[in-house]
């Protein structure tokens, strides 16, 4: 992945839930919204799939962020994953942050697939406050 | 209406089906009917099937683009087994008796061997002539030698024998010899059980409304011309432009109801679809170009159906379209400019006139006279204006038994209603046929599965430009030279559109030609095209899990417009990820699993006691589950239709068929308890009483009804002279209606605001049923009807002109200046003054009213909520149930064997609920013909050798699909493949990463993560 | 601590002799000063082997871990609690441990101590009224015992086992303790401060696994560090590898660490790994409302959700 200095434009990882917010995010497509071509998506089958590993192992390998987007509480395509998950996200970025790993590189989101509009304003968001951080150094391995 | 009376005895009928007409309408029917084994022969006059829908550049209200999400139906189509698609043809008679039908079929040459003819479009390449280029509306030229489109179904060549001057380049370049001069008109005959009719309407012809100018003035286009301006594959490569010279226009005009409303030209009623699709044409040209200012001229705006009016907020709000509120006079050109001086006069009747650079007119539909002959063929009456005529508790049947209709040909009507009905009438032909289902049926043969474990991959990426949906922004070319230095990568190919019929015989071309074993589509969305793409490599011979797909169109190209660079690097990202998952991708089994014949339907009202009967009728046992007491639902409040149909007379007749067929079950003062269990073999608790009640079911039917709001507007409930329209409805209902003076009506009550922003739909035409009713009574009541738009779309406009035409007086209410209610002592009686703000006078008006009729919205029950998280379903922010996909999916859920009908989906009428009670047993009759349905692939799967057995997993799984296993080497966690889902919730639980997921496995997302290095 | 000494001798004869366990898992003399080791006994006449003193340091939860035998344990506090975690999470047989629960006045940190000696060799220790006496060649020194505790032990809540079958001695009540002051100083700080807080913490590491290996809760089969298709991260010292090693640990043991402490005595390195278990046990707590240990039947937080779960972090 790029290093820092002139011209460097974050990347971010982002693992969508196939129900919500993959949707959302085709949404947003559909509806021509315009967001910052910087993150690249994985597709899960839901947020609850998300590994602690596959977050760290991204920060690691020099995604500059990383988005976890998954079905509003109560919207879960497999009824609680999400609610699982929320709890493993919470653990997570409690301890990452408590590491000193900067607050705005590891987001999390709930956007439907009614949410193309949130959808690209996550992502907006997200790469803001990326840039704002500049390229990620801690936790990378050299 | 008459039903079938004396059928034909069950040994002579015939299991298949002919649906003439292959649009959206007739191509559902033959899926549907297809799928629940009947065959199928699906008859179009066209080259090609797709009908209008093809011609279309996105829909409302999602903006989904119309190729891509009607593409994947054709191709299912097109290679269906028991489809047998006959296009250039035309039934010509019909003899025989409903279940054994002979159809006449005449067809016409096509110069072309559908057989040998590869779609390669050599032909066309060398064909000297130059002929109008009708698909396009004329905008453009096309070949004597052609096809309609790139995506068509079959993808064959036809020569248009009239401009053709038999040059003989085609035959001399075709390698395939497909070109037969010699082809002769022939004739056909068709044995059928049924006939569904899904011919569709012909758009008005533009010129009748001279005043417009339409055929004069080069920069006035009808709807579906701008239509195909717009469209990425159309004339102009969907830059936004005018026909006189090219310029990209500023100010466009869409002038509404043109052919429409209209009675100076015969078509006095609504079309139903022109005020979204123009508000859609508008969005859609801002987006293209947003320099644009469309202005919308119409009378009413009628944004009737689920979700439209956020859509046309959002036109104003965010697109910033105008809407005008005006009658049109007169479209003038400007000589020098050919810009276009539109006259109009607005609603407080001043005279004004505004420049535009281009006029669209949003021409209504209109029964073609080739339909009209095709019925008088068929023997099928029509009404006064040459609609299939149909009865409101029989939607779906013509005059003629055996026959049913769907889609415009019985009125006009959008997409998702013409889906809905096209299953539905695939439901009535299925009853009537169930006897002889699986008769006729071939089943699908797939080559051996190539064993690929052990292979080193060997991976195929095929890059879609869509049109230019992707290849207008991303660099195609040039990823696919990226893709080529990727490990593992031994092809890579662009393709116009990945998604066509031709590109899957390539695809399944280069699997042979490369010995591919892994194959990557970098084009639009899995969610809508991943079905279609692991179909053709199954055909190959690869199991379809060795497919991956990338988005690099809807999460790509369309989200990154303006900068390509950009756009093009993330594109070889994606690739490069979708490179590295594919690299670790296996083939996976599915399991498959048998499926419970019984059906349950939730709710017996309308709608749910339809789909019993439906259900029953094609030989399905079936659970009615009634929250109340009694049967019927709302409509046991509705006394009459506005075709004075009797509403209790046909309700008690449904329920002595439902009550009397011996297959359903019906549970009154009983609620769901739960539902477990999926697709095929559902669990449900009912209980009724402390009585609880198992069952087992292979689907289920949500529905679940509407109710009616109860106001706290207009001081309902303090007076007895306020009250509802349905109470009102009661009162008409009884004979000693009193004498009233003044009845004023304020329609959208709780309906079209913030607590309620959708329309309610049928309220209107309630509003308008019970004025006439008023009227017919007693002529000398003066009825006054507050509205915000009249919303009687369809045929329901005739009805809106009679009570017109009666005296009934309407008066348009600002949203912001609502009618307001005050008691006041006049003559020393308490009166009901009813004061309005009338825009037209510009002036207070006030009425004494001796009745207060209040048009309440139609809410969903509360108890959706409940059901919806038992169901695992969505309900929209409206509190209503949230289908699959709001234009071709309009009864289904995401979740496999759920469906919803009726006011559970939205506020509806009495045949729309039908027909969607209807549709919604057609789709499931598609899995309860089945004995056995396929399991997906993706579940669990637990490394014993890894595996702790500390029942983590256990707890996190919603579906108790993991229970603890005693081996020889000790305890460990077993995954049960048809409870599991595959969410991959005790994957990301496990802490020694015991249990992966098949398909989303730690290697593979791992492999994505390191990519990127 | 000494008085219970006797009762423990007592119950395990008991146990051992009327056959009700095939083991008394306890804690015997060392051969060093301050130092007591595991031991099994599985003899009556052994039995007054077994010691029981603020030298007993060693979590024997992880003695039970997959045995198939009935076994009775001598148990802290601390013990106690992971049995209970072990127990939920289905590494220990429940029917076959007998708990003989002991009180614990804390433990002798000896790092404490050898720092305090500053290189000279300890040959003789003894523990009274409070008070430590060390004594080596040329050395007599008379220590307050309270500074010298185990910092596990001085913020613990639980010095008598909140589960056991057999109680052994006489009850230490429930304790106030402020146990996450550490924690939120280093909260206090910058996100920067605390990136080269751990980073230089972290950086002696050795990647020994001591602490792995000592923890009642790393049973894993496969460490994920030792796990290969995929490789989740890297077994090297570099500084990337080590960190998320000992980040990844911490997660895994959030909602089932009792903050035995052990992982801080067993590091070679002198790593203070509490900096970081003691967060996961406040994020429970304060999250989930949630203290690992005190039951057999509780869902620990990782394993169930409610609706109302906190979700400030997520837009």
């Amino acid at each position: 992945m790029e290093s820092a200095g002139e011209g460097w434009t974050p990347k971010i990882l982002a693992f969508l839930c196939n129900w919500c917010s993959y949707a959302g995010a085709d949404l947003a497509g559909i509806s021509r919204m315009q967001y910052p071509p910087n993150i690249r998506v994985v597709r899960v089958p839901c947020s609850g799939r998300v590994n602690p590993y596959f977050v760290i192992k991204a920060l690691q390998h020099g995604w500059d962020g990383v988005l976890v987007s998954g079905c509003h509480p109560g919207d879960c395509h497999y009824i609680s994953g999400n609610l699982v998950a929320r709890r493993r996200f919470a653990v997570l970025k409690d301890l990452l942050e408590y590491f000193g790993i900067e607050p705005g590189r590891l987001n999390f989101s709930w956007v439907s697939a009614a949410e193309g509009e949130k959808f690209a304003i996550v992502v907006k968001d997200v790469v803001e406050k990326v840039k704002s951080l500049g390229p990620a150094e801690r936790l990378v391995k050299r | 209406m008459v039903s079938l009376q004396n059928p034909v005895s069950e040994v002579n009928k015939v299991g298949s089906v002919l649906v003439i007409g292959g649009g959206i309408g007739g191509i559902q029917s033959a899926l549907d009917l297809a799928e629940s084994g009947f065959k199928v022969y699906l008859v179009d006059k066209s080259s090609t099937i797709g009908g209008v829908m093809a011609q279309l550049d996105k829909t409302f209200p999602t903006n989904d683009c119309s190729m891509c999400i009607l593409s994947p139906k054709l191709v299912e189509c097109g290679r269906h087994l028991n489809v047998e698609v006959l296009t250039c043809s035309e039934v010509t008679g019909i003899s025989g008796e409903v279940g054994n039908f002979s159809v006449s079929v005449r067809r016409r040459p096509r110069y072309v061997d559908i057989e040998k003819c590869t779609g390669c479009g050599l032909c066309a390449k060398f064909c000297p002539v130059e002929a109008i280029d009708t698909f396009n509306k004329g905008l453009c030229d096309r070949t004597a030698i052609h096809i309609n489109y790139p995506q068509a179904v079959p993808l064959v060549y036809m020569i248009d024998k009239e401009k053709c001057i038999g040059c003989g380049l085609c035959r001399s370049v075709c390698l395939a010899d497909a070109i037969t001069y010699s082809d002769k008109e022939k004739v056909t005959t068709l044995n059928v059980g049924a006939v569904i009719l899904a011919p569709g309407a012909e758009e008005f012809n533009a010129k009748l409304k001279s005043e417009y100018g339409y055929g004069r003035y080069p920069n006035v286009v009808t709807s579906i011309e701008f239509e195909r301006i717009l469209s990425a594959s159309g004339p102009f490569s969907g830059r936004v432009q005018r026909p006189s010279d090219g310029d990209i226009p500023k100010k466009i005009a869409f002038l509404q109801c043109v052919g429409s409303r209209d009675v100076t030209c015969g078509n006095s009623y609504c079309s139903s679809v022109c005020c979204m699709y123009s508000t859609k044409e508008a969005v859609i040209a801002k987006e293209h170009m947003n320099q644009i200012e469309p202005t919308i001229f119409y009378i009413d705006m009628r944004s009737y159906g689920k979700d439209f009016d956020k859509y046309i907020n959002r036109a104003k709000e965010e697109y910033g379209v105008r809407f005008v509120r005006c009658r049109i006079s007169k479209v003038k050109e400007v000589p020098n400019t050919q810009n276009l001086r539109v006259k109009y006069e607005t609603e407080d009747g001043r005279l004004s006139e505004e420049e535009f650079d281009l006029v669209v007119l949003s021409i209504g539909f209109t029964p073609s006279e080739n339909i009209k002959q095709l019925a008088k063929n068929l023997g099928v009456e029509l009404n006064e204006y040459g609609f299939s005529k149909i009865q409101p508790f029989y939607p779906l049947e013509t005059s003629k038994p055996g026959i049913f209709v769907c889609g415009m040909f019985s009125s006009p009507k959008d997409i998702p209603e013409t889906v809905t009905q096209a299953s539905a009438a695939a439901a009535k032909a299925g009853e009537l046929l169930s006897s002889v289902r699986g008769t006729l049926v071939k089943k699908k043969e797939y080559p051996d599965e190539m064993d690929v474990r052990g292979q080193p991959p060997r991976i195929g990426v095929f890059v879609c430009h869509c049109g230019i949906n992707i290849g207008g922004v991303v660099g195609v070319p040039s990823v696919v030279d990226y893709a080529r230095t990727l490990p593992n990568v031994i092809h890579a190919c662009d393709n116009l559109y990945t998604c066509s019929s031709d590109t899957q015989e390539i695809i399944k071309n280069n699997i042979k030609e490369y010995g591919l074993n892994r194959v990557i589509v970098a084009s639009c969305s899995p969610r809508t095209h991943e079905p279609l793409f692991q179909e053709t490599i199954k055909e190959a011979g690869l199991n379809r899990y060795l497919f991956e797909m990338t988005n690099i169109r809807d999460q790509c190209s369309w989200v990154h417009l303006h900068d390509p660079e950009a756009a093009t690097e993330k594109a070889k990202d994606l690739v490069r990820m979708a490179v590295a998952k594919a690299r670790m991708i296996e083939p996976l089994e599915r399991l498959s699993l048998g499926v419970t014949h019984r059906g349950l339907v939730i709710g017996g009202g309308l709608a749910g006691m339809t789909a019993a009967l439906t259900l029953a009728k094609q030989g399905f046992e079936v659970d009615v589950v009634e929250k109340n007491q009694e049967l019927g639902g709302f409509l046991r409040k509705i006394h009459h239709t506005l075709e004075h149909e009797n509403t209790q007379e046909n309700l008690r007749n449904l329920v002595e068929n439902i009550s009397a067929n011996k297959l359903i079950q019906i549970f009154l003062n009983a609620k769901i308890e739960d539902v477990s269990g999926y697709v095929g073999n559902f669990k449900t608790t009912i209980t009724q009483g402390s009585e609880k009640i198992e069952r087992d079911h292979g689907i289920v039917i949500v529905a679940t009804g509407g109710e009616e709001y109860s106001p706290n507007e207009y001081q309902y409930g303090e007076d007895p002279r306020i009250m509802t329209q349905l109470e009102l409805e009661n009162r008409i209902a009884t004979p000693d209606l009193e004498k009233l003076g003044n009845v004023v009506m304020i329609q959208c009550v709780g309906s079209r605001n913030d607590e309620h922003p959708y329309c309610s739909r049928m309220c209107c035409g309630e509003s308008v049923k019970n004025a006439l009713k008023l009227k017919g009574k007693a002529p000398d009541t003066n009825v006054y009807i507050l509205y915000r738009d009249i919303r009687t779309y369809g045929l329901i406009e005739e009805h809106y002109r009679k009570a017109r035409e009666a005296g009934v007086i309407f008066i348009r209410y600002k949203e912001e200046s609502k009618p307001t209610v005050t008691k006041a002592l006049s003559e020393g009686k308490e009166v009901l003054h009813v004061s309005v703000f009338d825009p037209t006078i510009q002036e207070d008006i006030l009425i004494d009213a001796d009745l207060l009729v209040l048009s309440t919205a139609v809410v969903p029950p509360k108890e959706n909520s409940i059901l919806a998280k038992m169901l695992k379903v969505p309900i929209n922010e409206d509190g209503f149930f949230l289908e699959a996909h709001a234009k071709l999916r309009p009864v289904d859920f995401a979740t496999e064997g759920i469906f919803v009908c009726g006011m559970a989906h939205s506020p509806k009428s009495i045949d729309e609920s039908i027909a969607q009670a209807k549709a919604a047993v057609s789709r499931a009759c598609s899995l309860l013909t089945k004995d056995v349905i396929e399991a997906e692939g993706v579940i669990a799967t637990v490394n014993p050798n890894r595996c702790t057995s500390c029942e983590l997993c256990m707890q996190v799984c919603a579906y108790n699909a993991i229970e603890i296993e005693e081996t020889k080497r000790g305890k460990t966690a077993k995954v049960n493949s048809a409870l599991c889902k595959g969410c991959g919730a005790c994957a990301a639980t496990c802490r020694c990463s015991a249990i992966d997921i098949k398909g989303f496995t730690d290697m593979q997302l791992s492999s994505i993560i390191t990519a990127m290095r | 601590m000494h008085n219970a000494e006797e009762s423990i001798r007592e119950a395990a004869k008991k146990l051992l002799s009327e056959k009700k366990v095939d083991l008394i898992v306890g804690h015997e003399q060392g051969t060093l000063p301050l130092r007591t080791t595991p031991c099994f006994i599985d003899k009556v006449e052994d039995v007054p082997k077994l010691v029981w003193n603020e030298n007993c340091d060693a979590n024997l939860s992880k003695y039970l871990i997959g045995r198939k035998e009935r076994m009775g344990v001598v148990a802290k506090g601390c013990d106690a609690r992971s049995i209970a975690v072990c127990t939920f999470e289905k590494q220990i047989v429940r029917d076959n441990v007998v708990i003989i629960g002991a009180p614990c006045s804390g433990l002798i940190d000896k790092k404490k101590v050898r720092t305090k000696l500053e290189g000279k060799e300890l040959l003789e220790a003894t523990i009274e009224d409070e008070q430590i006496q060390l004594k080596g060649e040329g050395f007599e020194l008379v220590l307050p015992k309270k500074d010298f505790v185990c910092s596990s032990c001085l913020t613990c809540r639980h010095k008598t086992p909140p589960i056991y079958d057999v109680f052994a001695g006489t009850k230490v009540p429930e304790v106030e303790a402020d146990e996450f002051s550490d924690v939120a100083d280093l909260e206090a700080k910058s996100s920067k401060e605390r990136w080269t807080h751990f980073k230089e913490a972290l950086d002696k590491c050795i990647r020994c696994y001591a602490c792995r290996d000592v923890c009642p809760l790393c049973y894993c089969k496969t460490c994920f560090v030792d796990q290969t298709m995929p490789i989740w991260f890297g077994k090297t010292t570099d500084l990337s590898d080590t960190m998320i090693y000992h980040l990844v640990r911490a997660f895994h043991v959030a909602g089932r660490c009792v903050d035995c402490g052990a992982c801080s005595r067993a590091c070679p390195m002198n790593i203070n790994l509490r900096e970081l278990m003691k967060k996961t046990e406040k994020i429970m707590k304060e999250r989930y409302n949630y203290t690992a240990g005190l039951s057999l039947e509780k869902v620990p937080p990782l394993g169930e959700f409610k609706m109302d779960d906190s979700q400030e972090f997520i837009k």
